[in-house]
This record gives C-alpha cells, sequence and structure tokens, in this order.
C-alpha cells in the first residue's frame, strides 16, 4: 500500500543538506590540516589525544587551504538557509512531533536495542520513525546548531567576543567545533549504514515521496542485513485452491 | 545474489537506482581527493566572497577590543618567523642606509619616518591574540604607535578609504579597508614582549592588529600608502580572502 511518506520540501532540502554537509565536512578537515592541533603556540592542550595528526588528504576538499576556506565561507550559507527552511517547514506542518522525544522515549529506544541485539524477536510497534531514528533525527539540528554557533565564534573570535567566550575561547571553541562535526559525521554514517542495510526503501521515499508500508522495517520485521526482501506473505499471497475437477480426468 | 535480492532491486524501481547511485557518484567525484572543485564555481566563490564582505564589515565594531586570556601563557620564542624571501630579510643599513617608513598616498603631508620618529608618536602596547589563518593562536604584547596617529599625522584625505601596508620582504604587501586599520588596537609594531622587534618577528617595524588574520599584518615595514581602493595583497591575490577579518 504505498503512500506519500516525504513533503517535497523535505525531500529537497534532505539531499540539498547531503551536498552542503558533505562539502562542509570536507573542507572543514582541509582547514584543520593546516593546523592539526588544538594548543595555542607555546601551550600544551589536555583535551586531544592526536595532536598534530592531519586527517588523511581523501577525506578533504578544496585542495589548499584558501579554497576549503572558500568553500566553507560559501557553502555555510546554503547549510544555514537549507536547515532554516527545512526546521520551519517541521514546524509548521507539524511534523516535528514525529521528530521530537516524548515520554516513554528512552523505554522505546531500550527496546529498538534489545531487537537489534536479538534479545527481542518482534520488532517493536512504532510510528513513522523507531525511538532510535527519533533520537538521531532530533539530534541533528541540535548538532547543527552547535556547529552553526561554535562556526561562528571561531570566524569572529574579536568582534563575537562574547560568544566566543561561551564556547570557552577560541582554542575551546575551535575544538567543540571539531568534536560536533565528528558527531555529525557519526551521526550521517550510522544514518546512511542503517538506509542500506534496514530500511533500502526508504531511499525511494526519501526521492519520489512514495513509500509502502507494507514493506515497513516493521512489517518486515528487519535488522540490519536481515529481511531484506518484502514480507512472504506478501509475495504469495495464500489463497485456498479450488477443487479441481479437469485433473480427476 | 539470490532472487530474494533481484526482488528487492525491482521493488526499489531502476530511476531510483539511477538516481541514488548519481548522487553518490557526484558527490563522490565533488569530495575526492583532494580535488580543488569544479572551476566553475570559481565565480560563485568569488561572489560568496563579495557578499560576504558586506556581513563582515557590518559586523566590525571599532570599539570592540581584543582581550587575551589572562591565565593563557605568552607563546614567547614559540612564535613562528614567517616570511616570503628565500632567507631572513634583514635591512643593512651599510647597503640601504637608515631605515626610515614612508606614508604617502592621498595624503596631505606625505613623511619619511625613522624608528625614532615612530617611537615619539604616543606609545601603545597591547597583550593580544595572534589569529592565524593556519588556526593557530598565539599571544604576544605588541608595542607601538597607532596607525590612526599616523593618518592623522599625515592628514589623509577622506576619499582614502584603504591603507596599503608595503614591506621589503621580496614585495609582499596587504591591503586594508580604513575601519580596520584604524581600530585602535592596529599597531607599527616595533617592539615584542618589551624588546626591541627581531629580524625574525619583522624589525625594525611590522604591522600588527588582533582584528585581521595573521597574513594582513604586513612585516618588515617600508611604505604605508594611503589609497582610493583596495589594493589586493600577497595572499589575498593568490585566493586568500582579502578582508580576512576576525
Amino acid at each position: 500500500m504505498e503512500r506519500k511518506r516525504h513533503h517535497w520540501i523535505v525531500r529537497l532540502t534532505h539531499w540539498v543538506n547531503v551536498v552542503a554537509v558533505t562539502i562542509m565536512v570536507g573542507s572543514g578537515f582541509r582547514i584543520f590540516n593546516a593546523y592539526p592541533a588544538f594548543a595555542r603556540k607555546g601551550e600544551l592542550f589536555c583535551c586531544y589525544p592526536w595532536e598534530g595528526q592531519p586527517i588523511p588528504g581523501w577525506l578533504t576538499f578544496g585542495g589548499w587551504l584558501a579554497g576549503a576556506r572558500n568553500w566553507h565561507f560559501a557553502m555555510m550559507w546554503v547549510l544555514v538557509v537549507n536547515g532554516l527552511v527545512y526546521l520551519t517547514f517541521v514546524y509548521l506542518h507539524g511534523e516535528w512531533r514525529e521528530l521530537v522525544p516524548r515520554r516513554g522515549h528512552i523505554r522505546d529506544s531500550v527496546q529498538m536495542l534489545k531487537f537489534y541485539t536479538f534479545r527481542r524477536k518482534d520488532h517493536p510497534s512504532q510510528g513513522k520513525h523507531n525511538a532510535l531514528q527519533k533520537t538521531a533525527y532530533f539530534m541533528m539540528p541540535v548538532v547543527g546548531l552547535l556547529l552553526v554557533l561554535t562556526g561562528l565564534a571561531i570566524w569572529k573570535p574579536v568582534q563575537l567576543a562574547p560568544l566566543t567566550n561561551l564556547f570557552g575561547g577560541f582554542v575551546w571553541a575551535r575544538y567543540w567545533h571539531f568534536l560536533a562535526t565528528i558527531a555529525l559525521v557519526v551521526l550521517s554514517v550510522i544514518h546512511v549504514f542503517m538506509v542500506f542495510t534496514v530500511d533500502p526503501y526508504s531511499i525511494r521515499a526519501m526521492i519520489t515521496g512514495k513509500y509502502d508500508d507494507s514493506l515497513s522495517p516493521e512489517a518486515r520485521n528487519a535488522r540490519p542485513f536481515q529481511n531484506l526482501g518484502p514480507p512472504r506473505a506478501s509475495i504469495r499471497p495464500h489463497t485456498p485452491r479450488p477443487p479441481d475437477s479437469s485433473s480427476a480426468a | 545474489m539470490d532472487r530474494k535480492d533481484f526482488r528487492l532491486l525491482r521493488a526499489l524501481g531502476r530511476r531510483d537506482f539511477l538516481a541514488v547511485g548519481g548522487g553518490i557518484v557526484s558527490t563522490a567525484l565533488l569530495a575526492a581527493c583532494d580535488s580543488r572543485g569544479p572551476k566553475s564555481a570559481e565565480k560563485l566563490l568569488r561572489y560568496a566572497e563579495r557578499k560576504n564582505l558586506v556581513v563582515e564589515r557590518a559586523l566590525f565594531r571599532h570599539t570592540v577590543m581584543d582581550v587575551a586570556s589572562a591565565r593563557a601563557h605568552d607563546a614567547g620564542n614559540k612564535l613562528p618567523s614567517y616570511f616570503i624571501s628565500k632567507t631572513l630579510p634583514v635591512w643593512d643599513e651599510s647597503v640601504r642606509g637608515k631605515w626610515a617608513l614612508a606614508v604617502g598616498g592621498l595624503v596631505g603631508n606625505p613623511m619619511k619616518l625613522t624608528l625614532e620618529d615612530l617611537q615619539k608618536l604616543p606609545r601603545f602596547s597591547y597583550r593580544i591574540n595572534h589569529y592565524c589563518v593556519e588556526g593557530w593562536t598565539a599571544i604576544e604584547t605588541w608595542t607601538g604607535c597607532r596607525v590612526s596617529d599616523l593618518a592623522r599625522l599625515v592628514r589623509a584625505a577622506p576619499e582614502a578609504q584603504f591603507v596599503d601596508f608595503e614591506s621589503f620582504d621580496n614585495g609582499y604587501h596587504e591591503s586594508w579597508d580604513l575601519e580596520s586599520a584604524v581600530h585602535p588596537q592596529t599597531l607599527i609594531a616595533y617592539a615584542l614582549d618589551g624588546r626591541m622587534l627581531e629580524p625574525a618577528w619583522g624589525a625594525p617595524a611590522r604591522l600588527f592588529g588582533p582584528v585581521k588574520l595573521g597574513y594582513k599584518n604586513t612585516k618588515f615595514l617600508t611604505r604605508v600608502m594611503f589609497l582610493p581602493k583596495a589594493n589586493g595583497g600577497f595572499w589575498s591575490d593568490q585566493g586568500y580572502e582579502w578582508y580576512a577579518g576576525v
């Protein structure tokens, strides 16, 4: 049974976000590689075990520091405007109700984890998203907001000094900006992994908007790599055979 | 592949797969191997820089001062020495004569100021951050005279909305917007941490202001020009942001 799952605004902002985040992270890594440490000159930094270790070049974007900075400072507007369009839409459209954790969220998350780790047989019942998805999709804008604020703090540490000081000064704001990036990357990698191993049908839903509820992970009882195909019952619906008279001859 | 997988492919539909595949391939190409990105994007990036310039100038406040954390250590000798010449540029008096800073352009009273002349101007010391484009910072105490006092002294014309700072370091220069140049913490610095500036850090005098990234702060100064138009700079001309305000 097909129905519309995602509004076109959600689909559009999703794919714009894919491009914007990819370029922001890649160029951000290139910028980081110009000085892959957090200590001030003449100081040691307490809280980063890989001081001085650059990120592999193939994960970076922009070619050189100036190129990466130009991309970063151009794409940041796309990211912010796109994010605002998305958040405004989910608020006005009421879709935020599907994304904001509510009472019993922890309990539901534990049940999902139990299911994924084979300590529960049947898929917990859910609305549009399961509890773990809700956590991920709710955290992404939160991490995004943190990225924008820490980004502003290290872009203008003098002119926006109160903001920079809120994060503990330039050195720490740069550190939080980096950690928030890593958090966003981890969330995105898990998201893509789960899409391909649990609910590949949702890719179509994010492109055309159409989704078949009889193929939902809940209907398929799907764990990563398990029950990817349509449920048996829907492939070969069981219909009782009428008594066959012709074979009697 | 067993039959179940084929059904899965069919269920997703060929068109979707093409779209997803195309998306993945183009994203991968875009991000591949430290690439500089598509050439056609260059225009768009320039456009973004021009728009950012408007935002950055609007954010700039003449009264906002940089304050270095009291708990943080000074960089001392850990402050990197940087120049573009093959060897450290040192002003050789026996060859070039006595060093003096030329101040000219759209000014009523062009001047040549020796180090002693500069030291006679009102003296300011600030313990401030050096924000490098690479991401590091360093705290130092810079002493010198204000560019704003220099502008008054030579009677810079109102049309001179830009200032170019030139050096004897193989032609290195960077031009600034006037607002940033006459910020109270923008100094023609001749002393660092209480000692006269050494060649390693830009002697005899260099520009230092915390309101711009390090590369805007020309060392080994020779000439300050008040101009009606921006004049780029060594790194700005190569693709680094011209405004580079922090």
